[in-house]
């Protein structure tokens, strides 16, 4: 019975975990379309070698928005956070509903979500235009190139503030209280407290908040397709990836499977020496102290 | 007590954070209950509310079946995600299987690996799961299964050994310990695995433009998302759309919120 159970489970994983990751990069390697009839050929490196190239324009406008977009909501979206985690780590009620409040948008998902912030960025309807016009700025907002991205990156730090927050304030509360004690005896300022205690001992949910935020922004591509669907200077990789395959212009899931295969090594020459460094840090701030 | 300056400067904090988050939701609420007309001409101030748009929404989007989907899908991928995390996690946590530790490492690689959506669709089509119910919940059981498993060979390895010898070892069929041991021990784990995999399901928009065609079947995400792209200027419906599906997903996150604080409370009192 154990090993039914187990079979059966690694089987799932293996049938839709493993063979697609393999079949991912088998198939970046052909001109495949999905289209019954259509002829699947060999196709080598071209689907790689093309996005270097002016037949392919839209790789390396991806890969800057991309860069763009995850170093703005890795940033934007840990700030946010450790200032909320900073005033809502307490064991009263009012920083109890505050939790639940940052961590609504978590619930409400991605689709909801990116409807709200379309209603409220409507150009000629919603509350931001009229808010905004009385300052006498006036854009088509999702629809402009100049206010796509910063507002996806916005919405994205929305969305996923909350998530962040909590690991925060699961970092806070580890430090143990003693030392804290301790350092008032000796008479140790506020600055001092923050500088020698609480950062250093947050470190450990920093690397976590930084990592899942480097990673989550990377492959990201849900809130963009509801938001713009990549248009106006927000198509980043995965979004590319998607509208390669799936799109309206083009069904070239080999062109599309390429571009996956370069995210995920993308992510993961990024992710690796960033945590090496990161668990680096939490050593250097504790022994620096 | 609000004399104290930094009381009131965590209060005002206090006040906006309560604005940042819950002001866009607010917003959408307070404009499901407006008639197009006065969203058209004030659109940042209430108006004497109506039900209308509720009915409109409710018709125009066919969100009672799009409501059922999305339970069936979510509830049915998630579960079967935990269960089988469960199956997989047991032999290993006890190191009942040759080369335990290269068979965790093999799941933790899931945890990283992208949302593989090229391969899937050329998958769901050679094994006849494109564009139907079974096939979809099929899908989405894979993407919550590496997290169940990390989490559940962690709470598990904390179960003591005697349990095992005491229960299992004595004649209690395996699948009887599971559920009758092991489940109730590791509840906190199953409960954070089965709502990782809800969300999943719940936040996956690209999964039913590419794995459905036929409308009947499609989530309501899929379905809220293409009303919106069929009226786009009837901001009014479509705020009466989404507070409909977002009833039941606040509830059970508020019901849900609860049952975690509490469990953690209980796992801060044995540990």
């Amino acid at each position: 019975m154990m090993w039914a159970g187990l079979l059966l489970g690694l089987g799932v994983y293996a049938l839709f975990g493993l063979a697609p990751a393999v079949a991912q990069a088998v198939i970046s390697f052909t001109n495949y379309t999905a289209l019954p009839g259509a002829p699947v050929n060999n196709v080598g490196f071209s689907n790689y070698t093309s996005m270097l190239t002016t037949e392919r324009p839209g790789f390396m406008s991806a890969l800057v928005a991309t860069v763009v977009f995850v170093v703005a909501v890795t940033i934007g979206q840990n700030a946010v956070a450790l200032l909320l985690a900073h005033r809502l780590q307490g064991y009263g009620k009012m920083a109890a509903v505050g939790r639940v409040l940052v961590f609504l948008p978590i619930a409400l998902g991605v689709t909801i979500v990116g409807l709200i912030w379309i209603l409220i960025f409507d150009p000629r309807e919603g509350p931001a235009a009229s808010f905004l016009g009385a300052f006498g700025i006036h854009s088509a907002f999702f629809g402009a190139n100049k206010w796509a991205l910063p507002l996806v990156i916005l919405v994205q730090i929305w969305q996923n503030a909350g998530f962040s927050t909590l690991i925060f304030i699961g970092g806070l509360r580890a430090i143990d209280p003693q030392i804290y004690e301790a350092a008032g005896i000796d008479g140790v300022g506020s600055w001092q407290r923050l500088h020698r205690i609480t950062w250093p001992l947050l470190a450990p949910a920093v690397t976590v908040n930084i990592l899942f935020a480097v990673v989550g922004s990377f492959t990201l591509y849900n809130t963009i397709y509801v938001l713009t669907d990549g248009l106006n200077g927000t198509q980043t990789l995965g979004m590319l990836a998607f509208n390669a395959a799936f799109g309206s212009t083009e069904a070239n899931l080999g062109y599309g499977a390429a571009v996956t295969v370069v995210l995920f090594l993308l992510t993961l020459i990024v992710a690796i020496p960033l945590m090496a460094l990161l668990r680096y840090r939490e050593r250097y701030l504790w022994t620096a102290r | 007590m609000m004399r104290n300056p930094r009381l009131v400067g965590g209060a005002a904090m206090a006040l906006l954070i309560v604005i940042l988050f819950l002001l866009p939701v607010l917003y959408a609420v307070m404009i499901a209950f407006e008639t197009p007309s006065h969203f058209l001409t004030s659109p940042m101030t209430p108006g004497s509310p109506v039900v209308s748009n509720f009915g409109h929404a409710w018709s125009g989007a066919d969100l009672g079946t799009e409501l059922i989907n999305t339970a069936v899908y979510s509830v049915s991928a998630a579960a079967l995600s935990t269960i089988l995390g469960l199956l997989i996690a047991f032999p290993i946590a006890r190191r009942l299987v040759r080369r335990f530790s290269a068979v965790y490492a093999t799941i933790v690689i899931g945890l990283f690996l992208p949302f593989s959506v090229i391969p899937l669709f050329a998958e769901a089509r050679l094994l006849g799961l494109y564009d139907n119910r079974i096939g979809y919940i099929i899908l989405h059981v894979e993407p919550g299964l590496p997290l169940a498993v990390v989490l559940l060979t962690a709470f598990i390895t904390a179960i003591p050994l005697e349990l095992d010898e005491a229960a299992w070892m004595e004649g209690a069929g395996y699948l009887r310990y599971l559920t009758k041991v092991v489940m109730p021990l590791t509840r906190p784990a199953l409960l954070i695995a089965f709502l990782y995999g809800l969300l999943g399901v719940w936040n996956d928009i690209i999964g039913p433009v590419v794995l459905l065609a036929n409308p009947s079947l499609f989530p309501v995400t899929r379905g809220i998302y293409n009303f919106y792209g069929s009226n786009t200027s009837a901001w009014t419906y479509l705020a009466a759309a989404i507070v409909i599906v977002s009833l039941p997903v606040v509830i059970l996150f508020a019901v849900s919120q609860r049952q975690l604080i509490r469990l953690q409370i209980t796992g801060s009192v044995k540990g």
